[in-house]
């Protein structure tokens, strides 16, 4: 014992001498650093795991660069998108973690009062790179103001097997969405089905949408707070899933994930999908023979028109962070016409940029199963069109409700008893939206 | 033992400094006792009670991710019970909870009295069975995510082959009958060895002398099971079940890998739809009101379980 009290007398002299020495020496010893060192930034990004995983060492090599060029360092986290929405409820609730992250869909407008306003950048970048596509830009347009910058879209294309389609007698893939209903059918009964996910999944959200309105059918009014899913448009394209359902896919599509489909054309058994060209990507990666197969198709089109609802990612930045400006600049290089080229390569053309003139990238051009890509753009829209994306929709999502009335249906509920009960989660979403508001 | 002031005065060494006295009012018992509680009060009170009193708080309240509202009293509880998909949950939770905790009940004493007996390889085996506890239940369950794929199906694949099943064979996550099943299996494999592991500990403790004696009374060996050895391991049992009904109605990790609650919201339970309402929703009141809803049941469970232990 006393022992431990006559140690512990030089060791307070120390601590007395080192607190004389200054509080930046005291902070130095802390960090064990070099006192240089100890002033770089550090600027922090999450990020999802990227369907192309090139793309995110690509992002990661950019970032070290800008980092370089900057006297900071960039770190970019990456998890899986499933599970980035808790993780970013969590730093939003707790304000503290990143200092920016990717957004997806209408994040923005989940998060408006906790992003910082983004005009400015979003003004030069616009100039500079030819406008940015509507459908990407209201995403990130909140009432006040743009709360993050579009990063890149990902086509949603019909996806299919020529040799199965040629072995039933198709020279064409579909070209609307009841063509593919009837060429489903013998393709089905020739032992290749199509698949559209009708499951919990991000793609099934996708799928819908872009049928919905292809038969001009609503979720809700332009006002953005009307549910306008009863109706018989809406009636039409549950009878489209229902026929589809029973008579070109397999039950499997209740149980798919985002991965499900992927699978699904991969292995040979399934003919169509609707799908970004992560499929045929990632045959190409492995070697698989059945990429010569797989060839792509602008999204079929309907009654009214082709409609398209291509994922969109943006990024924003917390207004708790306290390197907003160094994130503002870190994207403002992100977006030089080199750093973007490059990204887009790494991703083998799954990323397509969300400012025009970026859009005008040869590996679209050069490979003819990617050549009608980048008119998917004229077709898109965010989710929630037409009215302007907002809390609500994101929650009819986040909440499977459309996935959901399509699957109660094809399971044997009667059509208008499905969509009373979406019309009232809807009703539901937007009430909540309305409190927070 | 610490060396006092009147020791050191008597010995005409220095007097104490301040650390010494602060080590004597630190080592008086009624100090020291309560002191080597408080770590363990401090984590309580941070990690169980503060965040559940926050919860209670959330669910009275109109709050959302990063933006507080209002006291709004029941009025969560009353949207959400108004909710088809929650009143789909509370039945989900039950039948999940239900069927999985017989299981478990029936092959659990089962497999305890089989690893009572001297096996070879005693030892190895206890330590095998106990494998589905041991391995993290995110990572055991993705392996059950390719067992039950809709393609490459393992358990079609076998079942067909051995012409138990037609071909293609059920569509596990993608029927509501089977992904429930599903979700259930897995949930059981899972628990069993916790069930065991317990209940062997208990048949352990059951003197040999009874069992001898009921041989000798002419018992065979269903009527020693039923009037010997159940009545002895019974306040084991009430332990082990208890602890399992909380844990399977609370359930998530399982139900999240495989069916993200679906097909159509029929495998949802309170915790994986409190996540998606709470979290990726963004109301963090519904949110909590949904995981809070079965709470006054289950404390009224543990409240009703541990006075009938007691009274064992």
């Amino acid at each position: 014992m006393d022992q431990t009290a006559l140690r512990s007398i030089p060791r307070r002299r120390f601590l007395r001498a080192a607190a004389g020495a200054g509080a930046g020496m005291a902070s130095w010893l802390a960090l064990r650093k070099a006192p240089a060192y100890a002033q770089k930034r550090e600027l922090t990004f999450l990020s999802w795991n990227h369907f192309v995983p090139a793309a995110d060492d690509e992002l990661r090599k950019q970032a070290e660069a800008f980092g370089k060029a900057n006297n900071c360092t960039v770190r970019v986290d990456t998890m899986a998108h499933l599970q980035m929405p808790a993780k970013i409820a969590a730093e939003a609730q707790s304000q503290s973690g990143h200092d920016m992250y990717r957004t997806a869909s209408a994040d923005p407008f989940l998060y408006e009062n906790l992003l910082i306003p983004m005009d400015d950048l979003v003004e030069k970048l616009g100039k500079q790179g030819g406008g940015w596509y509507p459908f990407a830009a209201e995403s990130c347009q909140t009432k006040s103001g743009w709360k993050a910058i579009p990063w890149f879209w990902v086509s949603f294309p019909g996806t299919y097997n020529m040799a199965h389609f040629k072995k039933a007698g198709f020279e064409q893939p579909p070209k609307t969405w009841d063509e593919l209903l009837k060429m489903g059918k013998v393709l089905k009964k020739q032992g290749n089905p199509v698949g559209i996910a009708i499951s919990h999944c991000s793609d099934a959200h996708s799928t819908y949408w872009s049928v919905s309105w292809s038969y001009g059918a609503k979720v809700l009014e332009a006002d953005g707070k009307t549910p306008a899913i009863s109706s018989e448009k809406t009636a039409q394209v549950i009878e489209w899933y229902k026929e589809l359902y029973k008579d070109a896919m397999e039950p499997e599509v209740l149980s798919w994930d985002d991965a499900g489909n992927n699978r699904f054309l991969l292995s040979g058994k399934g003919s169509w999908i609707h799908n970004p060209v992560s499929p045929y990507n990632s045959a190409l990666a492995n070697k698989q023979p059945i990429a010569d197969d797989i060839n792509h198709h602008n999204s079929p089109a309907g009654p009214a028109g082709t409609h398209s609802a291509p994922p969109n990612l943006s990024l924003g930045i917390w207004k708790f962070s306290k390197n907003q400006q160094l994130a503002k600049e870190f994207i403002a290089y992100l977006f030089q016409k080199q750093n973007f080229d490059a990204w887009i390569v790494a991703s083998n053309a799954f990323n397509h940029p969300p400012l025009k003139n970026l859009a005008d990238h040869p590996i679209w051009a050069r490979n003819p199963k990617f050549a009608m890509l980048p008119k998917e753009a004229e077709y898109g829209h965010p989710r929630g069109w037409p009215a302007k994306p907002n809390e609500a929709v994101q929650r009819i999502d986040d909440n499977y409700v459309m996935a959901d009335m399509v699957a109660k249906a094809v399971n044997g509920m009667p059509t208008k008893r499905a969509m009373d009960w979406a019309q009232e989660q809807v009703a539901l979403a937007v009430k909540g939206q309305l409190k927070v508001g | 033992m610490a060396v006092g002031p009147r020791v050191l005065e008597a010995t005409g060494l220095p007097g104490p400094g301040r650390l010494s006295r602060l080590r004597e009012w630190w080592e008086q018992e009624h100090v020291f006792g309560y002191g080597l509680i408080v770590p363990a009060l401090v984590l309580l009170a941070t990690l169980v009670a503060f965040p559940f009193g926050m919860a209670i708080y959330f669910s009275l309240s109109d709050y959302w991710v990063g933006s507080p509202g209002g006291w709004v009293g029941l009025q969560n509880y009353r949207d959400i019970l108004a909710n088809e998909t929650f009143r789909q949950t509370i039945q989900n939770s039950f039948v999940f909870t239900g069927i999985a905790l017989s299981f478990k009940i029936v092959l659990g004493v089962w497999l305890a009295m089989l690893l009572a007996r001297n096996l070879p390889l005693k030892r190895v085996i206890r330590g095998v069975v106990l494998l589905p506890f041991v391995i993290p239940t995110a990572l055991s369950t993705l392996a059950w995510l390719w067992m039950f794929d809709s393609l490459y199906s393992v358990v079609n694949w076998t079942a067909i082959r051995l012409h138990l099943m037609s071909a293609p064979g059920p569509n596990w996550l993608g029927q509501s009958t089977y992904a429930m099943a599903a979700v259930i299996i897995v949930n059981v494999w899972r628990g069993l060895p916790f069930f065991a592991i317990t209940v062997l500990a208990g048949l352990m403790a059951v003197p040999r002398e009874y069992q001898e004696a009921a041989e000798v009374d002419g018992a065979g060996s269903w009527s020693r099971f039923w009037h010997v050895t159940l009545p002895l391991i019974k306040p084991v049992l009430a332990v082990v079940i208890l602890f399992s009904t909380i844990f399977t109605f609370g359930d998530f990790n399982i139900v999240q890998v495989l069916t993200r609650g679906g097909p159509i919201n029929t495998t949802h339970l309170f915790a994986t739809l409190a996540y998606q309402v709470g979290l990726q929703g963004g109301n963090l009141g519904q949110g909590a009101a949904i995981s809070l809803f079965i709470f006054p049941l289950l404390a009224l469970v543990v409240f009703f379980q541990l006075r009938y232990i007691r009274k064992e």
